[in-house]
């Protein structure tokens, strides 16, 4: 068994807020069965629901209900999380909603600032249509 | 993932909001909603307590800054209370906790609570 990206399992949601909820059960299910540590999962729902949270509300403006892959999976050191959907060219990092101050904090920038802080690479690209990105997490 | 809301009457005109559950996307109209509806300027103290909740996102912290926001507004306040380490460890990522009235549990809160009585009253 080589070291490349194994133990996939993929799930296509509607993109819309409301299917946040299959997106958390899905991963607390992979988690389970690969045996991977509470603390992982916990930080890996978080950078799940902004991710997929901000490509609901923003790659698919004002298009009729289109969908979201999520693929899961995994090496004995790494996790990874890739979201591929066909809406509008749209990087979660960087064109989501504008910075709103309020209190000293940047309402728009919150997501983004916690998807880079819980997980270890992310990566954005353009695949003709369709935008790709994938974070990563190590697990140990 | 579903969140449970009770708020509860406390000491001085004050609410304890106790949510349980996932503080999400989903969920966080809910509490913005039970907020709308039960604290107003008559509130002198808004602890929200997070003893059972498991998970919190970007849409549960707009609320929760929303809602201190208003506590400072009419004056009153606002205390955080029994959060769970992972939920610390949001406030800590958006380095939110500086600007918050925070504690570990209940004793620690009575403590605080207790010495702005005294406080208030030696000022009498």
């Amino acid at each position: 068994m080589n070291n490349q990206q194994q133990n996939k399992q993929v799930l296509t949601l509607q993109s819309t807020i409301s299917d946040a909820g299959k997106l958390a059960e899905f991963l607390a299910d992979y988690v389970k069965k690969f045996k991977i540590a509470e603390e992982i999962y916990n930080d890996l729902r978080l950078v799940a629901e902004e991710t997929f949270v901000n490509i609901a509300s923003y790659a698919y403006t004002g298009q009729a209900q289109q969908t979201v892959t999520i693929e899961l999976s995994s090496t004995a050191d790494k996790i990874s999380i890739t979201f591929t959907d066909a809406g509008i060219a749209f990087n979660p990092l960087t064109d989501a909603a504008e910075c709103k101050e309020s209190d000293d904090h940047c309402e728009g920038g919150m997501g983004i600032h916690l998807i880079t802080s819980l997980s270890d690479h992310q990566e954005y690209s353009r695949d003709g249509q369709s935008n790709v990105f994938m974070l990563s997490k190590h697990l140990y | 993932m579903s969140l449970e809301i009770l708020i509860t009457p406390e000491a001085n005109n004050g609410k304890r909001i106790s949510i349980s559950g996932s503080l999400d996307s989903n969920t966080a109209p809910e509490l913005q909603q039970s907020i709308d509806a039960e604290i107003n300027d008559s509130v002198s103290t808004t602890i929200l307590d997070f003893k059972d909740l498991d998970f919190l996102s970007s849409a549960g912290l707009r609320v929760i800054f929303k809602t201190k926001k208003l506590m400072n507004n009419s004056g009153g306040k606002f205390l955080l209370v029994n959060l769970q380490p992972q939920i610390k460890k949001v406030f800590e990522i958006i380095k939110a906790l500086d600007g918050m009235n925070v504690f570990k549990d209940q004793d620690e809160m009575d403590e605080y609570l207790t010495a702005m009585q005294n406080k208030v009253k030696d000022g009498e």
